[in-house]
């Protein structure tokens, strides 16, 4: 599918560069400072004082370079805690997704019994009815098994939230895996785990680097099911925190800036190393091929 | 031979299952269930009152507004979102240099989470763009969450600018997918850029449209994070949507079977725009 892909790309890249692309080229330019302007806004403000903040023009830049705002925001943030346990739920939760959704995904698209068929229709339920809208009997069910402010409650959460999306994305990269191989692998004697662990699981890997990046970006972001599954101190992720310093710095929000660079930057850094692999999953099902 | 290896698919199938089950599916039926009582989410009995809460949410004026904004904000994001997003990808799709840049120019936004966008967005407006106002000397109102009337228009800004790029992204993917040669034959038979788009690109793009277009809906219906740090709901109730309202009803207000209706009647929503929606659409998508 892509390597076609690429293939078609190259006449696009041919076409002649007419007076109607030069103008496209000056309008989307445009365009385009307008999207990056509030960001570079958000950078400009995390570096500037209090004093600059209620003295100068939004829009000026710091006189001097310092880093005071980013070690406030790190303080007030509970960063020690809080970037630890956002990055322990994220990277637990995607490890488990990246583990049971190949697996489920394999299952149903190998094993022909009507089961597995009703199975995908079962978990496709759960892309049409996003978790939101279930918020409440979500955190009632966490409240009665005791699963709100422990760990273990909310990466529960997170992977039963993020399963169907992964069991749908998976699945529709299983005709990227031969099925000759895996007849081999059972002529060898190999079981169903072993065939799918030592075979499967392998040729699979840009699909799991798809859904790690996918996954982690939904759990890093997701601000509703921490905010109702953990209060404690030690238990709070980045998102909770930084809407507790939004309210109490409504006006002194050079630190919020601060922190709002801090929070964006890992998943940034995600995005930029992994970009391929995020695209390919979004255009999972856009693209005929 | 063929029974064993079904248990062993099925062992593989298993965990995912009861995960999913317990997280999600048992969640949809305990609103319903609770839906039908008068619970307060503390007390061991939950009173079974029928439809009653229901009937209460038909007369219940701020739920009908929740759902009314709801429904608006739904609306100005799938046909904003989309002819944006599509208008974007047709024009870096068009030969010009720099793609790429462009590209993560407008991609950018969605990384960020939408707490932070509707901070950002309330900053902008209540500080950033007023200085224009004071370098050109205009008198633009730029303080779009400040009254009811407005409110809408920013929070269409706001999640807009954190979404176009992503649904370009989309669309880009499917322009870089129709055949060349496709209009290369249209150019020949004498078609115009206007016709080869309408005729050519659009039903090429079926399968992209039909994704971009659910996807926004169900992504609207649901709004919530957008609006905690930006508007909470206000002016008075102006941008309160469907779900805020369940939040502060059942969370806030300890009412947890009338909040268990509201959930209900969202997930119904989406359930009946989904199928809707897939299926008029899928209906246009031509088999190439």
């Amino acid at each position: 599918m892509t390597i076609k892909r690429e293939k078609q790309k190259e006449p696009v890249n041919t076409q002649s560069y007419t007076k109607a692309t030069f103008i496209t080229q000056i309008v989307m330019t445009v365009v385009a400072l307008l999207f990056v302007a509030p960001i570079l806004i958000i950078i400009n403000y995390s570096f500037k004082t209090k004093k600059e903040l209620y003295l100068t023009s939004p829009l000026s830049l710091p006189s001097s370079f310092q880093t005071e705002n980013y070690r406030k925001a790190f303080d007030k943030l509970d960063l020690s805690h809080t970037f630890v346990n956002t990055f322990f739920y994220t990277f637990v939760s995607v490890l488990i997704l990246a583990l049971l959704c190949g697996m489920t995904a394999w299952a149903i698209a190998r094993c022909r019994a009507k089961f597995f068929k009703f199975c995908y229709i079962y978990f496709i339920v759960g892309i049409l009815i996003p978790f939101q809208a279930l918020f409440l009997p979500i955190y009632i069910i966490g409240y009665k098994m005791n699963l709100t402010n422990t760990r273990y409650g909310i990466i529960f959460m997170y992977v039963a939230t993020g399963i169907s999306f992964g069991v749908f994305l998976m699945n529709s990269f299983m005709t990227t895996v031969p099925l000759e191989l895996e007849e081999a692998a059972r002529i060898d004697g190999c079981s169903v785990f072993r065939t799918y662990f030592s075979v499967v699981m392998p040729l699979l890997k840009p699909a799991i680097a798809t859904l790690v990046i996918m996954q982690a970006f939904q759990i890093w972001n997701d601000y509703l099911l921490a905010s109702l599954y953990v209060s404690k101190k030690n238990l709070k992720t980045l998102t909770v925190a930084i809407q507790s310093l939004f309210s109490a710095q409504t006006s002194d929000y050079t630190t919020a800036m601060a922190a709002i660079v801090i929070s964006v930057l890992p998943i940034a850094i995600l995005f930029m190393s992994m970009q391929k692999y995020f695209i390919k999953g979004m255009t999972v099902g856009a693209v005929k091929g | 031979m063929e029974k064993k290896l079904e248990k062993q698919y099925f062992a593989m199938v298993f965990p995912g299952f009861v995960i999913f089950t317990i997280g999600l599916i048992i969640p949809l039926m305990l609103a319903v269930r609770y839906s039908v009582t008068s619970w307060d989410g503390m007390s061991k009995v939950k009173e079974f009152v029928g439809l009653q809460n229901y009937i209460n949410l038909c007369k219940d004026a701020d739920f009908r507004s929740a759902w009314w904004f709801t429904i608006k904000f739904t609306i100005g994001n799938t046909i904003i979102q989309n002819v944006l997003a599509l208008l974007f990808a047709v024009a870096l799709d068009s030969g010009i240099k720099a793609q790429k840049l462009y590209r993560t120019a407008f991609f950018v936004p969605c990384l960020i989470s939408s707490i932070i966008v509707g901070f950002v967005w309330l900053k902008m407006f209540s500080n950033v763009l007023p200085e224009i106002n004071e370098l050109l000397g205009t008198n633009i109102n730029f303080l779009l969450f400040g009254s009811g009337r407005t409110v809408l228009a920013g929070l269409l800004i706001a999640n807009n600018w954190q979404w176009i790029g992503y649904w370009m992204l989309i669309y880009l993917a499917g322009l870089q997918s129709v055949p060349a040669d496709l209009y290369e034959a249209a150019k020949v038979d004498g078609a115009g850029p206007i016709s080869r788009f309408f005729n050519i690109t659009i039903p090429m793009l079926a399968p992209a449209i039909t994704i971009c277009v659910v996807g926004i809906t169900t992504g609207s219906l649901k709004v919530y994070d957008l609006l905690v740090a930006s508007t909470k709901g206000g002016p008075g109730r102006a941008s309160t949507s469907v779900i805020y309202q369940t939040y502060t009803t059942a969370i806030n207000g300890r009412q947890y079977g009338y909040g268990s209706a509201m959930s209900v009647t969202l997930v119904l929503a989406l359930l009946l725009v989904a199928v809707i929606q897939v299926k008029g659409l899928k209906s246009k998508e031509v088999q190439a």
